[in-house]
C-alpha cells in the first residue's frame, strides 16, 4: 500500500472523527450558536488540499447533511457550503496557504462566510441577521478557528501542513 | 480527487460547482413538500446513524441535567430532613409553652434562654428578658414542664437565672398526694447523679412510692405552689432511722431549654392546674399517679400481711407465757390481730399512713 493511499485513508478517517463530534459531542457542549463547528472544519481541511470541484461537491454534500437535519430552509446550507467548500479550495490555490495560522482563518472567514449566505438565503430579518453576523458568528468562527489548529496540530502528517511560519 | 500539490483547474471542477449550485439552489425553491419529503427519506435512510448519534448525545446530555436536578433537590431533601426533627421539637416545646401561658393564672414574661458554651451552662441561665420587661430577683423560672429555676440578678435588658442544678437551689416541695413535705435540692452525691434532685428532710414515717411527682409548695414565698419539680426515681439514703431522702428525675431540664417562662406576677396562687393539662406531660402525670396508687397498695398490703403475722408472733408468745406455769401466766383465747384493708391505710386513697416502715422504692415486690 503506498503512502499516498495510506495518508488517504487516515484523511478519511480524520473527517470521520469529526463528523461524529459534530454529532455526539457538540450536542454536550452547551449552547449550540458559540460551539464549534466540526464539520465546517472537515469541509474546510479537505477542500484546501483537494481540487474545486471535489470542494464543491463536498460541501454540497455536508451542507445537504445539515438542511435534513437542522430546521432550517432546505437548500441554504447546501448552497453556502458549496460555495465555500469551491472557495476554500480556490483561496488554497491563490494564497499558497500551507501556514496553520493562516489555515484557521481560513476556517474562520470560511464560517462567516457560510453564516452569510445561510442567514441571507433562509430571508433572516435585518436586526437577527445584524446579531447573528456581529455577534454569534465571530465567536464561533474563533471557537472553530482554535479548535481547527487543535486538529491541525494533532493531524499536522496527515494534513501535511508545514509548521515553518 | 486532486490534492493541492499538482491541483490544477479544469472543466469538472466549473461542471461540479455549478451542478452542486444548482442542485441547492432546487432545493431551496422547490416546495416544501418536496423538500420535507427528501429531507425526511435521507434521515431516515444513509443520515439515519448521524440521527441516532444526535439523539444518544441529546439522552445524554438531558439525563445529565436530570442527574444534577435529582441530586440537587436529594441533597436539598437531605439538608431539610437534618433539621425536620429539631424543629419539630422545638415547635412542640413553643406550642407546650403556649399552653402554659394561656393557662398561668399570674403575670409572666416569655423569655428566650441565651445558652452558653460552657459546661456550667445549665447552672446558671441567661435570659433575654430584664427589668425594662419587669423580671426581678427571685422571680420563678419555669417550663412547659415544670420547674426551672429562679431569678439571680437582672440588668436592664437580661437576667441570670439560678436553675435546680445549682448548688444553691432549693425549694420547698410536698408530693402529689399531699403526704410528704420536704425540700428539693441538687444532688450532693458526685458527677454520677449530676443532673438529678434530692427530696430531702421526708419524715421517715411517709412513705413515698416510686413515680411520685413532687411539686412545690409554696412555703417560702419564692415559688408558688403546684409546679412539677419531679418525679420520685429512687431512695438516696435514709438519716437514722428519721428522715430520708429521695432520687427525683427532674421535670424540666435547663440544658435543653430554649424558651421559659419568668413568673412576674403574685406568688401565692396553685399554679397545678396550668402543668397537667398538656396531653404529653398529664400522660406521664397520670401514670405517674396511677402508679403511685398502686405501688402504695402494694406496699400497704405488704406491710398489714407482715403486721398480722408479727401480731401473730407476739401473741403466741404471749400466749405461751399467759399458760405457762413456769411464767405464772393463764391460758386465753384472744384472736389474732387481722390484716387491715390496705386501701384505709393509703394516704392517697384517703386512708391514714401507718407508722410502720414501708416497703422501699425497689423492692421486688412492685
Amino acid at each position: 500500500m503506498s503512502s499516498r493511499r495510506v495518508t488517504r485513508i487516515q484523511l478519511a478517517l480524520v473527517l470521520l472523527l469529526l463528523l461524529v463530534l459534530q454529532f455526539y459531542l457538540r450536542p454536550r457542549l452547551g449552547n449550540a450558536r458559540v460551539s464549534p463547528d466540526f464539520l465546517l472544519i472537515g469541509l474546510m481541511l479537505f477542500a484546501m488540499r483537494s481540487g474545486a470541484g471535489a470542494g464543491a461537491l463536498a460541501g454540497f454534500l455536508v451542507g445537504l447533511i445539515e438542511d435534513t437535519l437542522t430546521p432550517a430552509r432546505f437548500g441554504a446550507a447546501a448552497l453556502a457550503h458549496t460555495v465555500v467548500g469551491y472557495l476554500a479550495a480556490w483561496g488554497r490555490a491563490v494564497f499558497f496557504a500551507d501556514n496553520m495560522l493562516v489555515n484557521a482563518a481560513f476556517v474562520a472567514v470560511g464560517l462567516w462566510v457560510r453564516d452569510v449566505i445561510v442567514l441571507l438565503a433562509s430571508d433572516t430579518d435585518h436586526r437577527q441577521l445584524l446579531t447573528e453576523l456581529t455577534f454569534y458568528s465571530p465567536i464561533q468562527a474563533l471557537t472553530t478557528a482554535a479548535f481547527a489548529l487543535v486538529v491541525l496540530m494533532t493531524f499536522r502528517a496527515v494534513f501535511s501542513v508545514r509548521l515553518d511560519a | 480527487m486532486t490534492f493541492a500539490t499538482d491541483r490544477r483547474y479544469t472543466r469538472r471542477d466549473t461542471v461540479l460547482l455549478f451542478l452542486c449550485l444548482a442542485l441547492s439552489l432546487v432545493g431551496l425553491f422547490s416546495p416544501a413538500a418536496w423538500s420535507n419529503g427528501v429531507a425526511a427519506t435521507l434521515r431516515g435512510t444513509v443520515l439515519s446513524p448521524l440521527v441516532w448519534l444526535q439523539a444518544r448525545a441529546e439522552e445524554g446530555r438531558t439525563s445529565r441535567v436530570r442527574f444534577r436536578a435529582v441530586t440537587a433537590e436529594r441533597d436539598s431533601a437531605a439538608y431539610l430532613a437534618q433539621f425536620l426533627p429539631s424543629l419539630r421539637a422545638e415547635n412542640e416545646r413553643l406550642r407546650q409553652l403556649l399552653r402554659l401561658s394561656h393557662r398561668l393564672t399570674t403575670s409572666y414574661v416569655a423569655a428566650e434562654v441565651l445558652h452558653q458554651p460552657q459546661a456550667t451552662d445549665s447552672r446558671t441561665l441567661l435570659l433575654g428578658v430584664g427589668s425594662r420587661q419587669g423580671v426581678a430577683p427571685f422571680n420563678p423560672v419555669v417550663a412547659p414542664e415544670g420547674l426551672i429555676g429562679v431569678i439571680l440578678s437582672v440588668s436592664r435588658t437580661s437576667s441570670i437565672a439560678m436553675s435546680w442544678a445549682h448548688p444553691e437551689f432549693r425549694v420547698s416541695a410536698f408530693t402529689i398526694g399531699g403526704n410528704a413535705f420536704g425540700v428539693v435540692a441538687p444532688s450532693i452525691e458526685g458527677r454520677n447523679n449530676e443532673g438529678a434532685l434530692e427530696f430531702r428532710g421526708v419524715p421517715y414515717r411517709d412513705s413515698v412510692p416510686l413515680g411520685t411527682l413532687v411539686l412545690s409548695s409554696g412555703l417560702g414565698g419564692v415559688f408558688p405552689k403546684g409546679i412539677p419539680v419531679g418525679t420520685v426515681i429512687g431512695t438516696v439514703r435514709e438519716e437514722a432511722g428519721w428522715e430520708r431522702v429521695y432520687r427525683l428525675r427532674p421535670a424540666a431540664n435547663p440544658g435543653s431549654a430554649a424558651h421559659v417562662l419568668v413568673l412576674i406576677g403574685s406568688r401565692g396562687g396553685d399554679l397545678a392546674a396550668a402543668f397537667p393539662s398538656d396531653s404529653l406531660l398529664e400522660a406521664i402525670r397520670l401514670d405517674s399517679i396511677a402508679r403511685a396508687r398502686r405501688v402504695d397498695s402494694v406496699a400497704q398490703a405488704v406491710k398489714a400481711a407482715t403486721q398480722a403475722a408479727r401480731a401473730a408472733r407476739a401473741a403466741r408468745r404471749d400466749s405461751l407465757a399467759r399458760t405457762s406455769p413456769i411464767l405464772g401466766g393463764t391460758p386465753t383465747q384472744q384472736p389474732a390481730v387481722q390484716p387491715r384493708d390496705s386501701s384505709r391505710t393509703s394516704p392517697i386513697l384517703g386512708g391514714t399512713p401507718t407508722e410502720q416502715p414501708a416497703v422501699q422504692p425497689g423492692d421486688s415486690s412492685r
